[in-house]
């Protein structure tokens, strides 16, 4: 029992120092801007660079549009499927599971071949519309974790009989899905929001095969051309992803404290 | 015409036929409960009710409107389900406030509705409360006033009772009824529990195999079942195989016994099997029981129940139950003892198969 205990202790240490000690070696050579003492000189850089708060701009705008397009599009999907066609399940969870198959490399350069400014569809051939990609890209990359988030929350209520009762009392499609549904597995959607968050604050590849001014194209510039200010947004960028995490955290105990049953 | 008619209805589901040409006609603030066990069609007739199945085949009509192509939305009917199905994020006034919200009304008469139907539950006190925070009986008493607070023409209870324990469902169902009778509301209850149907309906449609067995009050399912399914369903009826001694005469026999009966079976012959049920409280082993027939036989077991003994005997084959009101100083029929049960021969009924 006790050297299954020490084991137990043994694996967490090496794991917690796999995973800190780096970041601590990062945070502390982010520091050391400045010759001969610590400070914050590297984030005062990263923050005073006006193509960071473009590319960070950018990205959260990509984020923010990614997250209202996705879930417009997968809520009401993962809804139907359970509600009409629940045979097809496994063929969404399929298709949905394909962007961790297929490389991103891969995925942006079927869109270029398909979309480029002289096929039917030229997305490329305009900034609005290259942007309209990288959104319906980060849509596609995100997939996977949106519809599972969703598609779990609607497995803890009764979606049908739910409908039903909203169906026998009057209430309309739009209704339904927006009073009745949407409420119920926001728990779901906001976890969802908030993975999609930090895959597209860091995301490179799209972006940079698109040509956009996106913050992971601009990670990469900083890296390959600075000594501390890279450290410093490699902190920023751990930052915003354990923001993102905690609020999933506390999204999900809200939910377990208000628990949706039908 | 009545209020609520199912005229020849039938649904299919793939090659498996769930409801089999079912007629049946309700009259307005009647309230009947479907009654069968599980997979009997019972829901599905509900369900096609409501709108959310189609029939394959027939009609309904509620106050002389074909229903055929209306939406459930624009039925006007209300609804109880088994899971309750309340909105998790809605309180409870925002519940009952939905179907009155759907229609348009005005916040001031909705308010009104909803003070007035959790008024009549008896719940004004929890309109703030969230479903996650009430007990199933409350549950379902808010859903039964989110139900009728649209004032529907027709309220459908499918199996509303079946979640909660034994306690509450009893004094439920009671509340049920009297709210039923105080509004008047046509009410149509599907339960596969005997006791509930039996207890508040105004007449019961006993189902089996997709089609209505019978059709009667309680009392005439209870007394005077159609069909040996009927018999076997609803309460604990012994039935019992005879032979037919004489056609003419509608004399049978059981075991030793030759048994006259009251009602004619001149269209069976001699030798026949005969289905006869007796149901478990008609007899009394007593030498001074008014009864003018007798059935021997040797008792096998007796079961005490409380309010009453059940003795097992048996008599040519069949196992015949029979229950006795307890007493402390009852002397008790014991295993291998000989027996003999006096009843009145209209006890006897010829059950159909």
């Amino acid at each position: 029992m006790k050297m299954t205990k020490f084991f137990a202790w043994l694996a967490i240490a090496v794991g917690v120092i796999y995973f800190f000690v780096p970041l601590l070696g990062t945070f502390e050579f982010s520091l050391r801007m400045r010759r001969g003492e610590y400070s914050f000189d590297a984030y005062g850089s990263v923050f005073s660079d006006a193509a960071f708060r473009a590319t960070f701009g950018f990205s959260m705008l990509m984020a923010l549009l990614t997250i209202i397009f996705g879930m417009l599009l997968i809520v009401p999907t993962a809804y139907w499927v359970r509600l009409r066609v629940p045979q097809m399940r496994p063929v969404m969870e399929f298709i949905t599971l394909m962007p961790l198959v297929i490389p991103a490399i891969v995925i942006v350069f079927g869109y270029l071949r398909l979309y480029n400014s002289s096929s039917y569809i030229p997305f490329t051939g305009s900034t609005f519309g290259t942007n309209v990609l990288l959104v319906m890209s980060y849509i596609t990359l995100s997939l996977p974790y949106m519809y599972r988030s969703v598609d779990t929350a609607m497995r803890t209520i009764d979606v049908r009989t739910l409908t039903e009762a909203a169906e026998i009392l009057g209430a309309k499609w739009p209704t339904i899905l927006f009073r009745c549904i949407f409420p119920n597995v926001m728990s779901g959607v906001l976890s969802g929001a908030f993975i999609t968050f930090a895959i597209v604050m860091g995301e490179f590849t799209m972006a940079a095969l698109l040509n956009r001014p996106a913050f992971g194209p601009y990670l990469q510039l900083v890296g390959a051309n600075k000594a501390y200010e890279p450290s410093a947004l490699a902190v920023i960028a751990f930052a915003i992803t354990w923001l993102s995490m905690g609020l999933l955290q506390l999204v999900s105990r809200f939910s377990k404290m208000a628990p949706s049953r039908a | 015409m009545s209020f609520l008619v199912l005229d020849g209805i039938k649904k299919s589901f793939g090659q498996t036929q769930v409801v089999k040409d079912f007629h049946m006609a309700i009259e307005k603030g009647e309230f009947v409960s479907f009654l069968g066990p599980s997979g009997c069609g019972k829901t599905t007739v509900l369900r096609m009710i409501a709108g959310f199945e189609n029939p394959s085949d027939g009609t309904i009509f509620i106050n002389g409107r074909n229903q055929s192509g209306l939406k459930t939305s624009q039925r006007n009917i209300g609804m109880v389900f088994q899971a309750y199905a309340l909105f998790p994020n809605m309180s409870v006034f925002d519940n009952v406030a939905f179907g009155l919200k759907v229609a348009g009304m005005s916040k001031a008469d909705i308010d009104a509705r909803v003070k007035e139907m959790l008024r009549l539950i008896g719940l004004e006190h929890l309109a703030d409360r969230y479903p996650y925070q009430m007990s199933g009986g409350q549950q379902q008493r808010v859903a039964l006033a989110r139900a009728l607070a649209p004032k529907p023409q027709v309220l459908l209870l499918d199996e509303p009772l079946s979640a909660l324990d034994a306690k509450i469902r009893v004094s439920l169902r009671e509340e049920i009824r009297q709210i039923q009778m105080k509004l008047g509301i046509t009410t149509v209850f599907v339960t596969h529990d005997q006791e509930e149907a039996l207890s508040i309906s105004d007449r019961i449609v006993v189902m089996n195999a997709g089609r209505a067995d019978q059709i009667g009050t309680p009392s005439e399912i209870y007394n005077r079942p159609a069909t040996r399914f009927v018999a076997s369903f609803v309460g604990t009826l012994n039935i019992i195989d005879a032979i037919v001694v004489d056609p003419a005469a509608n004399t049978i026999r059981i075991g030793d016994n030759i048994i006259t009966l009251r009602e004619p079976i001149g269209a069976l012959n001699q030798g026949d099997t005969v289905s006869i049920a007796l149901r478990p409280e008609a007899g009394s082993l007593s030498e001074s029981a008014t009864g003018d027939t007798a059935l021997t036989g040797t008792v096998v077991s007796t079961h005490f129940l409380g309010s009453v003994v059940r003795t097992r005997f048996t008599a040519g084959g069949n196992q015949i139950s029979f229950d006795m009101f307890n007493a402390p100083d009852k002397v008790l029929p014991q295993p291998g003892e000989t027996v003999t049960l006096r009843f009145a021969a209209s006890d006897l009924l010829v059950v159909k198969e």
